[in-house]
């Protein structure tokens, strides 16, 4: 029996074509679906990979060589100091492999928070008539009692920027996480370094909606799909 | 992947030499704009260094994973874009607003493959092969779509279920190109 079959039964399997089309409004419901039912699950795995086809129809342009000169300069840079990092000679000691997630419910963690910046702001900039920037300010962690950090939202587009944060260890790399509750936290793609003077700006992908928190980890380089350390910020929705 | 997983950079030229076109492709079929579709395609390949530690052979190729990506970026941007902007890039008619020094770089897929997907969207019934691609390309949801084509948010999901499920049929046990 294929799963469109298996599937007549649940009201949800509409869902499936918008979902892998990217489409869908409720994604994250959509997805909290799919944990608990396996016909739909099996849906979008057949459609998905009719979606994966739909690339192969789009005319091909080679991509400017430019591009990949800047992609490939950072590229190399990263590596460099990733090298550096494994060296006998770095400071920091070798890593092998991800960390265990950190065992803790990261928004019920009693972290220490700078008194500071304890109390979350939100303020609104109006930029034009037609464009506002809402602008959160983010808690910060006791240890980076220096730091700064903020999310910008225009236009459903989320821009974390930091100030005054340490740089990463060598070999780690801070991560953006979505918490949409306190015990649902949802990785993203949104890895980040900060300059010599702490300054860095990272866009925050996929949709916000139902996110209740947009909190950044110290991670190892190629991010963890659980966090294996304490928040340092935290920007509450 | 495992090498560019372990930040050799050489291998992960390896990787953007073979995908680099197709992930720029995409990234202007659905951007419209050359200059966003090469920041697109740029945090893509940036990501996928970044976080190829999370590649997952068992649920795709490295393509399609690349590709996955850069369609996830596209999306961002195009939402953070302006409806007219959208539209354009849902037009199916893209092709034709390239400017003529763009046009010289269109190449002809020689790809069979490829060649077969166009012709399975093309088959499909005109009101299916446009909310796949208002969805797809254009970055629109369903409630979007539904409001533009003045027609139902169930009649539209439908569409892009039959859509879906014809170009299954048409392509057979062909998939997406693996790397």
């Amino acid at each position: 029996m294929s799963s469109r079959e298996e599937n007549r039964g649940c009201e949800r399997s509409v869902d499936a074509a918008p979902y892998v089309l990217g489409a869908l409004a409720d994604a994250e419901g959509y997805r909290q679906h799919l944990g608990e039912c396996a016909s739909c699950r099996a849906e979008v795995a057949e459609l998905q990979q009719v979606v994966d086809t739909l690339p192969a129809s789009v005319p091909a342009i080679r991509a400017p060589e430019a591009l990949r000169e800047r992609v490939l300069a950072t590229v190399r840079s990263e590596a460099e100091l990733l090298k550096a990092a494994h060296s006998p000679a770095a400071d920091a000691p070798p890593r092998a492999g991800r960390r265990r997630p950190l065992r803790v419910s990261l928004l019920g963690a009693g972290l220490a928070i700078a008194a500071a910046a304890a109390a979350a702001v939100a303020i609104t900039v109006g930029l034009r008539s037609s464009t506002q920037v809402h602008v959160r300010t983010a808690q910060i962690a006791a240890n980076i009692p220096g730091a700064h950090a903020s999310l910008r939202l225009r236009s459903g587009h989320a821009e974390l920027v930091v100030s005054g944060m340490p740089q990463p260890p060598l070999g780690d790399i801070y991560e953006v996480w979505l918490a949409r509750s306190p015990s649902t936290v949802q990785p993203t793609d949104a890895l980040f370094g900060v300059t010599n003077t702490g300054s860095g700006s990272v866009n925050v992908p996929g949709d916000l909606h139902g996110v209740q928190q947009v909190m950044v980890t110290r991670e190892p380089r190629g991010g963890s799909s659980h966090p294996t350390s304490p928040p340092l910020l935290r920007v509450t929705l | 992947m495992e090498l560019v997983a372990g930040a050799d950079a050489d291998a992960f030229e390896v990787i953007l030499e073979r995908h680099a076109d197709a992930a720029f492709s995409l990234a202007y079929r659905m951007c419209g704009r050359r200059s966003l579709a090469e920041d697109v395609a740029q945090e893509s390949f940036l990501s996928l260094w970044r976080s190829a530690t999370r590649f997952d052979r068992a649920r795709g190729s490295v393509r399609t994973w690349t590709l996955g990506i850069v369609h996830n970026r596209a999306i961002d941007a195009l939402r953070r874009s302006s409806v007219h902007d959208r539209r354009r890039a849902g037009d199916d008619a893209i092709e034709r607003e390239l400017e003529a020094p763009e046009r010289t770089d269109v190449q002809a897929m020689s790809n069979a493959a490829s060649e077969e997907i166009r012709v399975a969207l093309d088959e499909l019934p005109t009101e299916q092969r446009h909310v796949i691609e208002l969805a797809y390309f254009g970055g629109f949801t369903h409630t979007e779509i539904a409001s533009m084509l003045d027609t139902p948010i169930g009649t539209v999901k439908g569409r892009m279920r039959l859509g879906l499920e014809k170009l299954r049929g048409h392509l057979g046990g062909w998939q997406a190109v693996g790397a």
